[in-house]
């Protein structure tokens, strides 16, 4: 390992041994996360892609197969399924995630009786796993469960979890009560920022509450709504937890998500090149969003 | 293997910190009417006791053990109140073997990526050695790639090492935390250079330096990055799932998920939930806004 620190050239000797002295511990300083990093982050990321072109299971053999592992997955009626799964989750959970915070943010942002009361139970699900609390879910949406009493009258009681067409709408809405609180925390943050003084002007010149919201603090909140996007969406890509502890993929496969399909197919069937080339595809739709968050960025610069 | 944060988006860049509602006095154009609190604490209820029923009838229905569920009876909390459920679930499940595992996960990971990440993010934002520049952008870039592309490599190397099943397999794969050298960089670059100057001066060595000055200032990052840890670890469910194979190795997730295919009864379940929820539930109670900012503040959810 070469120590040579330059960027403004040490002048006396003194100075050259107590910068090299200092690079050398400044090395040491990083070597363990850094070796921590190679064996458990870059390793097994190149790996995961790499392995996506060979065909290995729990023989222990393994084979170059080139793109073998891809054409098997765009012929896959089971990970169009998968995909679709997940994208139908984003497409509802993200959107009334946002929705549901902003509202809520909006309700608690100022000091009045009860408010950090409100805060503290908006928060609760946020640091509850879903993994801990899901029988209570499996109950709510069950066919003699709360749930499906309340929906009754509308025509859709019975267990929503045995559904094929309700058990998305479950999921969204367990997914949705353990994140909302959490863009809600960001929310109040970002709407903290708001100068005071700006809405005060306009409610001196006589606009309602949503044309406040609309031209005062919806502008102001941009980025941070944006962001929440990028990171809600990042995160629904891998929804897991919740239905591996309420359907198991299931009724009929109708909500068998991505991350689901790579557990199942490493650790059901051990197929771990398959797994792997899952975990690629993966890889690409987080890598879309970044991509497209990037260029949203740029545009607005 | 955190959700993935993108590095370029704003709130990571510093640890927020949430405003405590505070009145300004000077003002009073933008303070609801009475009649507007009114319809305020009617809507914030109404949600609230939305957002508060699964945790309301879990603890209930828990306590209603051999019976058949009725609605809204079952819900009523004193009639047929029993703890037979709890005795069921501490005395015939290893709950408590998994609440210790859980704890050892938890807090041996929370103590090493606090250590581990301030040690870092200390070379990286004040000292100047070759490689710097590339050793922190790939750190980074690591933030973007998704965990799960990284779990089947994993796990073959953690089975081909013989890290399945034990403590250390658990372990040490979750410290390789991108995000918590980030945030420890970001608050060390902001602490004046001068401090360890003079410790350099009067002869204190490096790692002297590292423990007696700049780990004392960093003590609000480390109780905010500390408490994130902590809570990503006790909730964390796929890893484990993967690595602690027997029951004796379970952490809690993965143990109460267990229940749940052996078809116990309802209240048994309910019981286990709130016996795994009650000690970070009962943290938050005393350390909320440590709590809140933990998880907002560190700009990720697990």
């Amino acid at each position: 390992m070469t120590t040579t620190t330059s960027t403004a050239p040490p002048k006396s000797r003194v100075a050259r041994v107590l910068a090299r002295r200092e690079a050398r511990v400044a090395f040491l300083f990083v070597l363990p996360a850094f070796l921590l990093f190679i064996a458990f982050r870059f390793g097994p990321t190149i790996a995961g892609v790499g392995l996506s072109f060979f065909a290995y299971d729990i023989s222990g053999e393994i084979t170059f197969k080139g793109l073998a592992n891809f054409q098997r997955m765009v012929a896959d009626p089971l990970f169009w399924r998968a995909l679709g799964t997940t994208v139908l989750y984003t497409v509802f959970a993200v959107p009334i995630s946002l929705v549901l915070s902003t509202l809520l943010a909006l309700g608690v942002r100022r000091a009045f009786r009860g408010a950090r009361f409100f805060r503290s139970i908006f928060f609760l699900p946020v640091i509850t796993s879903l993994v801990l609390a899901g029988s209570i879910f499996v109950w709510i949406f069950s066919g003699n469960g709360p749930w499906s009493k309340l929906m009754a009258p509308l025509g859709l009681g019975g267990s929503w979890l045995g559904s094929t067409v309700l058990v998305i709408p479950a999921i969204v809405i367990v997914g949705v009560w353990s994140r909302f609180g959490y863009g809600m925390m960001i929310m109040i943050a970002a709407m903290q920022d708001i100068p005071r003084e700006l809405e005060e002007a306009a409610l001196m010149d006589g606009a309602n509450s949503w044309q406040r919201f609309r031209s005062i603090i919806l502008p102001h909140l941009k980025p941070t709504v944006f962001f929440l996007a990028v990171i809600e969406t990042t995160a629904a890509f891998q929804v897991f937890d919740v239905i591996y502890v309420m359907t198991q993929g299931g009724p009929a496969n109708a909500s068998y998500s991505l991350v689901y399909m790579l557990y199942d197919q490493g650790f059901k069937y051990f197929d771990y090149g398959y797994a792997a080339a899952i975990g690629v595809a993966l890889f690409v739709m987080t890598l879309a969003v970044a991509l497209i968050q990037r260029l949203v960025i740029g545009k607005q610069k | 293997m955190t959700t993935m944060t993108p590095p370029q988006a704003q709130p990571l860049s510093e640890p927020q910190t949430i405003p405590t509602p505070t009145r300004n006095r000077s003002f009073r154009a933008l303070e609801p009417s009475r009649a507007g609190i009114v319809i305020r604490w009617i809507w914030l209820s109404l949600a609230g006791v939305l957002a508060f029923f699964p945790f309301y009838a879990m603890v209930v229905l828990s306590l209603k053990p051999g019976q058949v569920v009725e609605l809204p009876g079952s819900l009523i909390p004193w009639q047929d109140v029993s703890f037979a459920s709890y005795e069921q679930v501490l005395s015939g499940q290893n709950i408590l073997g998994w609440l210790g595992n859980t704890l050892i996960y938890s807090l041996v990971s929370v103590v090493a990526v606090l250590f581990l990440s301030a040690l870092a993010g200390y070379a990286f934002a004040k000292k100047r050695f070759a490689g710097k520049e590339v050793m922190f952008w790939s750190f980074l870039a690591m933030v973007m790639v998704p965990f799960h592309v990284t779990l089947i490599p994993m796990f073959i190397l953690m089975a081909g090492i013989g890290g399945v099943d034990t403590y250390w397999g658990l372990i040490l794969p979750t410290l390789a935390n991108a995000q918590a050298v980030f945030l420890m960089r970001q608050f060390i670059q902001g602490l004046p250079d001068d401090l360890f100057e003079a410790a350099r001066i009067d002869g204190a060595g490096e790692f002297r330096i590292f423990l007696r000055i700049v780990l004392p200032l960093c003590k609000p990052i480390l109780a905010t990055l500390g408490i994130f840890v902590f809570l990503w670890h006790w909730n964390d469910f796929l890893w484990p799932l993967i690595i602690a194979k027997s029951n004796a190795m379970f952490t809690l997730t993965v143990g109460i998920s267990s229940l749940q295919q052996q078809n116990v009864p309802l209240s048994t379940m309910l019981a286990g939930s709130v016996v795994a929820l009650a000690p970070i539930f009962f943290a938050y109670l005393i350390a909320q806004r440590y709590v809140q900012e933990g998880v907002t503040g560190t700009g990720i959810k697990g």
